[in-house]
């Protein structure tokens, strides 16, 4: 009795396991169908390319923000020199509508762009003062010269004026 | 075998095991081998379609370097969104707060998308919408300075594809895939039966075989087919029937043998035997005048002979039954008038008391009544005590002759052997003063009398008053035809 007892309760485990096997089965088929959705997949770096003008950064809603003009620069001494006066002239009034602010002073220009002398960077020389500037001003100038000059990705800029010189400081955009 | 029981065999059976173990192998293969290449497959075709279209997509971003003015105007957005979209591909721009018109598609780009573009890579994701799987391929703008860095423009394009087409090709892959399991399945059964088909046959074939032989039919073979283990099992089927046929082959010939042998001794013997018959006869009648010894044994000479005559006499009876020669000549008989001739020629009928209603007439051999009624008789006499009875009994088939004793009755371990031949009840006594085959002979005669399938009887038993009590039993009309040899 007990041996028919014990031998009924295998075949009904077995049965139990195979149904579940069979229920497996059939969820994997069913339910694995068609295009799941999927989490964010990356791949390569986002496409970039050149600009075809000087880039300044203006401030919109707070935040620096590349500017491009479709206009090209006056020829002068060169050109990281020229967009900084871009800078100084401030916003288009088209742009100026579209939100966009400068906070540098139109006084720092004319202004000249050098390496610096006893350690990697640049040098701005500016004909305005350099030490009442808002650090939004000073970062301003330190991302359009970065971005002006080529080979420069994150060197620190020294922004040197009549009435002394800012601490090299590198621009805060990556 | 209840019917519960077969259809418990059918569902058990071997034919259904096989089925079973055959689908199951057959579908849990061919789900496997399907669900993998279904899922590869699928896998291929998704990579395909994704790698495709943000390779496109960033084929045609790169066309709209060089930039030359930023921040964009919403119509810029527009004609660039515009010039990336085609009739599968939704496109939307986006520069910081503004958006391209045709803004349907920004609702269903995800948080963790625009997390991995703003990161500055090129990111995808499947989602739904509407019910149908869409590609959302996103990605910034970047300027790219001499030094191999890139700033961001501030621009975001994301761009929506359908996945329709693809999930055409994946559920057609499905179809397949289940095509292939249910054309399997048949397989795998058909294979299953054709399996179980040719293990059956085999094995059927041998239980007909070993039926017929259990039967008593020895000369049944199998035909060996093939190399296998069944074929073996045939093989030593055969032989061991073919043993089996010998060995009783050569049992029933030495029996025969062994019966013709005395038919043939005592046929030998008669012929001596009624020579000296003739002499103690002779010698019998000068017994009286011959003196001391010689009278006594004279005497002694004719009754051994009187009783070797009757043995020998049995012996033929017993092996005409043998033989099976032995042929009833029937006639209407008067059953009472029969006994009481049996009894009066024996000088029984003043010591036996009879219960014979007149009237009984059946129709059998009265020769052979006359032997078992005389053999009962005789034998109460020799072993039971009288007084002895006789009672007759008339049924509308069947007639009944009881002989009855007053003695201590049969030993129970006697009785199935009391009509053994040569039996004897009481070992100590080495001499039996019948042929010892007197009850054999008797029963044998019943049976001879067949009607409608049924022989006579006769059988011994007890009466409750101590006793033995002897029951013939014979058909009212016997049939022609006997059966050849009485086979105990």
């Amino acid at each position: 009795m007990i041996r028919a007892g014990r031998r009924r309760t295998v075949s009904r485990r077995r049965a139990a396991r195979m149904l579940l096997a069979g229920g497996l089965l059939l969820t994997v088929l069913t339910a694995g169908c068609g295009v799941r959705p999927s989490d964010v997949i990356t791949g390569r770096a986002a496409v970039s390319g050149p600009s075809a003008g000087p880039g300044f950064y203006l401030i919109s809603h707070g935040e620096l923000t590349l500017v491009l003009r479709a206009t090209k620069p006056s020829p002068g001494p060169s050109l990281p020199a020229a967009t900084l006066a871009l800078l100084a002239a401030g916003p288009t009034p088209s742009e100026r509508s579209a939100g966009l602010s400068s906070e540098v002073p139109p006084d720092v220009a004319p202004a000249t762009v050098t390496p610096s002398v006893d350690e990697p960077g640049i040098t701005v020389t500016m004909s305005g003062a350099v030490l009442p500037l808002s650090t939004v001003a000073a970062n301003q100038i330190i991302c359009t010269v970065v971005f002006a000059v080529s080979g420069q990705g994150s060197a620190p800029v020294t922004l040197v004026g009549p009435d002394g010189t800012r601490p090299p400081w590198p621009c805060p955009l990556g | 075998m209840t019917p519960w029981h077969r259809a418990r065999a059918m569902a058990l059976g071997l034919r259904v095991r096989l089925l079973l173990a055959f689908a199951l192998l057959g579908v849990t293969t061919t789900a496997v081998v399907a669900s993998g290449s279904y899922f590869q497959a699928r896998t291929v075709i998704l990579q395909q379609a994704q790698d495709a279209a943000v390779a496109s997509l960033t084929d045609q971003l790169s066309k709209v370097y060089p930039v030359a003015s930023l921040p964009p105007t919403q119509e810029e957005l527009d004609v660039l969104a515009q010039s990336l979209s085609d009739r599968e591909v939704d496109t939307v721009v986006r520069y910081g707060e503004l958006w391209s018109q045709r803004a349907d598609a920004a609702d269903i780009v995800t948080p963790e998308l625009r997390q991995e573009v703003a990161g500055g890579r090129v990111a995808w994701q499947r989602v739904e919408r509407y019910g149908t799987p869409v590609l959302l391929i996103g990605t910034q703008l970047r300027f790219e300075r001499s030094d191999g860095t890139s700033v961001p423009s501030g621009v975001e394009v994301y761009s929506v594809r359908s996945l329709v087409t693809e999930q055409q090709s994946v559920d057609r892959l499905a179809g397949l895939a289940w095509v292939t399991g249910g054309l399997s399945l048949i397989l795998a059964v058909l294979l299953a039966l054709l399996a179980a088909q040719g293990v059956l046959r085999p094995v059927r074939e041998l239980g007909r075989a070993a039926r017929r032989l259990g039967e008593g039919d020895l000369s049944t073979r199998l035909t060996v087919r093939g190399v296998d283990e069944l074929a073996d099992v045939a093989r030593t089927f055969n032989d061991t029937a073919g043993t089996l046929e010998h060995q009783v082959g050569e049992l029933r010939r030495m029996e025969a043998d062994a019966r013709r042998f005395v038919a043939d001794v005592s046929h030998e013997l008669r012929t001596p035997l009624a020579a000296m018959t003739a002499v103690t006869d002779v010698l019998d009648e000068e017994a009286d005048r011959l003196p001391g010894d010689a009278g006594q044994a004279a005497r002694l000479v004719s009754q051994e002979t009187q009783n070797l005559t009757q043995l020998v006499n049995d012996l033929i009876e017993v092996s005409r039954f043998d033989s099976g020669t032995a042929r009833l000549a029937l006639d209407d008989v008067d059953v009472a008038a029969a006994i009481n001739a049996t009894l009066r020629l024996r000088r029984w009928a003043d010591r036996v008391q009879t219960d014979l209603p007149s009237g009984v007439i059946a129709r059998l051999d009265p020769r052979r009544l006359d032997v078992i009624v005389a053999n009962l008789v005789g034998n109460a006499f020799r072993h039971g005590t009288e007084p002895v009875s006789v009672r007759l009994r008339a049924e509308a088939d069947w007639i009944t002759i009881e002989v009855a004793d007053q003695g201590p009755g049969l030993d129970p371990e006697v009785l199935p052997h009391v009509f053994d031949r040569f039996y004897k009840a009481d070992t100590a006594r080495t001499r039996s003063e019948g042929s010892g085959l007197g009850l054999a002979i008797a029963w044998e005669n019943a049976r001879l009398h067949r009607h409608a399938g049924q022989s006579g009887s006769l059988v011994a038993g007890n009466t409750p008053d101590c006793g033995a009590v002897f029951t013939l039993r014979l058909p009212r009309v016997a049939a022609e035809t006997v059966d050849a040899g009485g086979v105990r």
